[in-house]
């Protein structure tokens, strides 16, 4: 079980890419694991032949396990003198050594193998068939082509994936969690009630609700509520072609930089303050859950850098892609779920953190509104409500009043 | 609504402007007496004036010059070219003095400039160019070009209105041939691109009369859904539908009447090229008239613009791809 990320102690297998006698290529997806940080893939330590599964799906085990055993001394296409039940001379273990904490995960399908696939035209894909691919997960040498000689199609790849039951792609990125309801056949209504058969809880699920309820057990939490009109923001997406997260991050961090008692973690009587912000940013994956990745040194970066950034760090997430430092050291959060319209909530604070801000829905809403000469008048203008959940043993409430007052004023006074 | 060719839509727009705005005045060689070459202003004087309805010498650079000093001073000045073709010789007026008054002396220049252009009826090279990239290119002007009777009049109504200067491109084959509902009184269209038919599987991005070329070779195209979209301006370039439809389509033929090089359609494959890469599932085809004068002869001529038959085995190309 390989080290991932320096606070996980133990990771649990989620699936054999190799069976048992499988030829495997060093650095090929041997299996898929999971930590309460992530979840990823594991390449293969060695060439050889996979002679024996020693955790099988669904064990956890600490973090140093040997996972399996690879024949390197085997060939491919012939038996290994193993199979014949004497020992082997020489074998080495898939608990591969730690790989270097920045390296990326290896991708998320194989490499290609058969020399005649390279350079051939079937074998070159268009950047949108790239992109739905990754989105997916898919591998495309699973995906028959229905162009010119072979080549592979966005309708084909899309038929792939629904044929699979995953859903198209939506049109924009979804940052949170869908609702897992699906029309389908009503259920009987005469009878007695069979419920369907009840399932073990995923590992992230699992991970997610005990690092939720500790936070509530830990934090003295409270809500705090503004409304900000984001007529500028609308105006400043518009012209760079961007969403409104990162502008509202933008104005957000700079709130941060002003009152870094709301950019720290307080863990036990340990408090640390921040001078660099390093934001996390919820990003859902489907019905899965969600994960935080983050923006390091986000006090640096403009609203077009931020843009960049998250859309990176979402399609990774969704990809199954991040290494386990895009989701550590997060100083303050920000989560998204107004997109769906939902207008208010209470989140909860992703400890050691002592704050999070929810981004609800812009809505167009009469407010007053105050012109040049002092005069009041109701205006049509886009509102959003600002949320934030903060910890009362960190701060009291009048730095969270004024820190969400310092953030309504950099969004209504913004200047692209 | 009243169902109108694509010229009476033109001179409806026109009228109902001046009708409610003494600050509209039109200018342009035998738009008066005569009614103008293509009959856009025919009794125009008789209910206008000739204070409002000039007759000028032929002399364009005289009448684009004229009008940039009215709208100095507060006039809203319509100038006809008689043909597109013509605006050559205006062409420093509206370049060097029209496009960069505001930016040189903060001055509007609150002009437009009608441009009857575009070929298909053996005008030869002097009477069926389509010179809007000439003016995209240089900052300052706006550059419309409207493709339906209802578009006609709501462009010329906006052009009017517009405090920049507007190149407004009117194509002489739609003039008589482009019939359609054109809705009463006073309207403005957006200087914004319309979806002239949905469509899922390619998309066909241009504007004009290649507009009804699209529809008529991609009505029928084996099956395929073909999404038509009408710019409808080219400067503002309405860069957002054009990346929607890329996005949602991911196949795209790019059509001009224009000569190839540097046309509107070359704008909009580069926009394409650098802001919706990763959505394309092939390459962006361009459809337009190869870079050669436009021939006299009808036989000619229809081998040089795009036609139906060429845009069709684009967009089949492409689909197969």
């Amino acid at each position: 079980m390989p080290q991932m990320g320096v606070s996980v102690a133990e990771g649990t297998v989620v699936d054999w890419r190799k069976q048992r006698g499988d030829w495997v290529e060093a650095d090929e997806t041997i299996c898929e694991i999971s930590t309460d940080k992530i979840d990823t893939e594991v390449p293969s330590p060695a060439s050889g032949r996979l002679i024996e599964v020693l955790v099988q799906v669904g064990v956890t085990v600490d973090v140093g396990t040997t996972l399996a055993r690879i024949a390197t001394d085997a060939r491919p296409g012939e038996p290994h003198s193993s199979e014949n039940d004497r020992p082997t001379a020489l074998t080495r273990t898939a608990d591969a050594p730690p790989p270097p904490p920045v390296a990326a995960p290896p991708p998320a399908h194989d490499p290609p193998r058969a020399p005649a696939a390279r350079g051939s035209a079937a074998r070159r894909y268009s950047p949108v068939v790239q992109r739905i691919a990754d989105e997916h997960g898919v591998d495309l040498d699973e995906v028959e082509g229905s162009g010119r000689d072979g080549r592979v199609q966005k309708k084909d790849v899309m038929a792939h994936v629904q044929a699979r039951g995953g859903a198209p792609p939506p049109d924009e990125p979804t940052m949170h969690i869908e609702s897992p309801y699906r029309p389908g056949a009503g259920a009987s209504l005469s009878g007695p009630y069979t419920p369907p058969e009840g399932r073990p809880l995923s590992r992230m699920r699992q991970s997610i609700g005990e690092h939720m309820k500790r936070s509530l057990q830990t934090a003295a939490t409270c809500t705090t509520w503004i409304e900000v009109d984001v007529s500028r923001i609308e105006i400043a997406r518009r012209q760079l072609g961007i969403t409104a997260l990162p502008l509202i991050a933008r104005c957000t961090i700079g709130a941060l930089v002003e009152y870094p008692l709301l950019n720290a973690w307080l863990e036990d009587d340990t408090h640390t303050v921040h001078e660099q912000v390093n934001l996390g940013i919820a990003v859902a994956l489907g019905e899965d859950g969600l994960i935080v990745p983050v923006v390091r040194g986000a006090q640096d970066l403009s609203p077009e850098g931020l843009s960049r950034r998250i859309r990176d760090l979402a399609r990774r997430a969704r990809a199954r892609q991040l290494s386990p430092d895009d989701v550590r050291g997060a100083t303050f959060t920000i989560t998204n779920p107004g997109q769906f319209g939902s207008m208010m909530a209470t989140p909860v604070i992703s400890q050691p953190q002592v704050a999070i801000l929810d981004v609800e829905a812009i809505v167009k809403r009469p407010v007053v509104v105050t012109d040049a000469f002092g005069e009041d008048a109701i205006a049509i203008r886009p509102m959003v409500i600002l949320g934030l959940s903060w910890d009362h043993r960190a701060l009291d409430g009048a730095i969270a009043a004024r820190f969400l007052a310092s953030v309504k004023k950099r969004v209504e006074s913004y200047e692209a | 609504m009243t169902e109108m060719t694509y010229l009476r839509a033109i001179s409806d727009g026109l009228r109902t402007e001046m009708r409610q705005d003494d600050r509209v005045l039109l200018m342009g060689e035998d738009i008066g007496v005569y009614g103008g070459a293509f009959k856009v202003t025919d009794g125009f004087i008789e209910e206008f004036g000739a204070d409002r309805v000039m007759d000028t010498p032929l002399a364009e650079s005289g009448i684009v010059g004229t009008a940039v000093g009215a709208a100095v001073v507060g006039l809203r000045p319509v100038c006809e070219m008689q043909f597109a073709d013509f605006v050559s010789c205006g062409f420093d007026q509206i370049i060097n003095v029209a496009g960069k008054m505001l930016y040189r002396q903060g001055l509007p220049v609150n002009i437009t400039v009608r441009l009857p252009s575009g070929g298909g009826f053996s005008g030869g090279p002097f009477h069926s160019q389509n010179p809007e990239a000439w003016f995209m290119h240089s900052p300052g002007l706006k550059v419309v070009a409207p493709s339906t009777a209802e578009d006609a009049k709501g462009l010329i109504i906006a052009s009017i209105r517009d405090p920049n200067p507007v190149i407004y491109m009117e194509h002489k084959n739609l003039y008589r041939r482009e019939k359609g509902e054109v809705p009463e009184g006073s309207y403005e269209t957006p200087f914004k691109a319309r979806v002239a038919r949905e469509g899922d599987d390619l998309v066909v991005i241009t504007y004009g009369a290649m507009v009804h070329t699209a529809l008529e070779a991609t009505a029928d195209l084996d099956g395929a859904s073909v999404m038509v979209l009408d710019l409808r301006s080219l400067v503002p370039l309405d860069e957002e539908a054009i990346l929607g439809a890329v996005h949602h389509c991911s196949k795209v033929v790019v059509v001009d009447e224009a000569n190839q090089t540097c046309a509107a359609g070359a704008q909009v494959s580069a926009l394409i090229a650098e802001r919706g890469f990763e959505d394309l599932d092939g390459p962006v085809l361009r459809v337009a008239s190869p870079d050669v004068p436009i021939p006299f002869s009808p036989p000619l001529e229809a081998a040089v613009l795009p036609s139906v038959e060429r845009v069709r085995e684009a967009c089949r190309q492409l689909l197969e791809y």
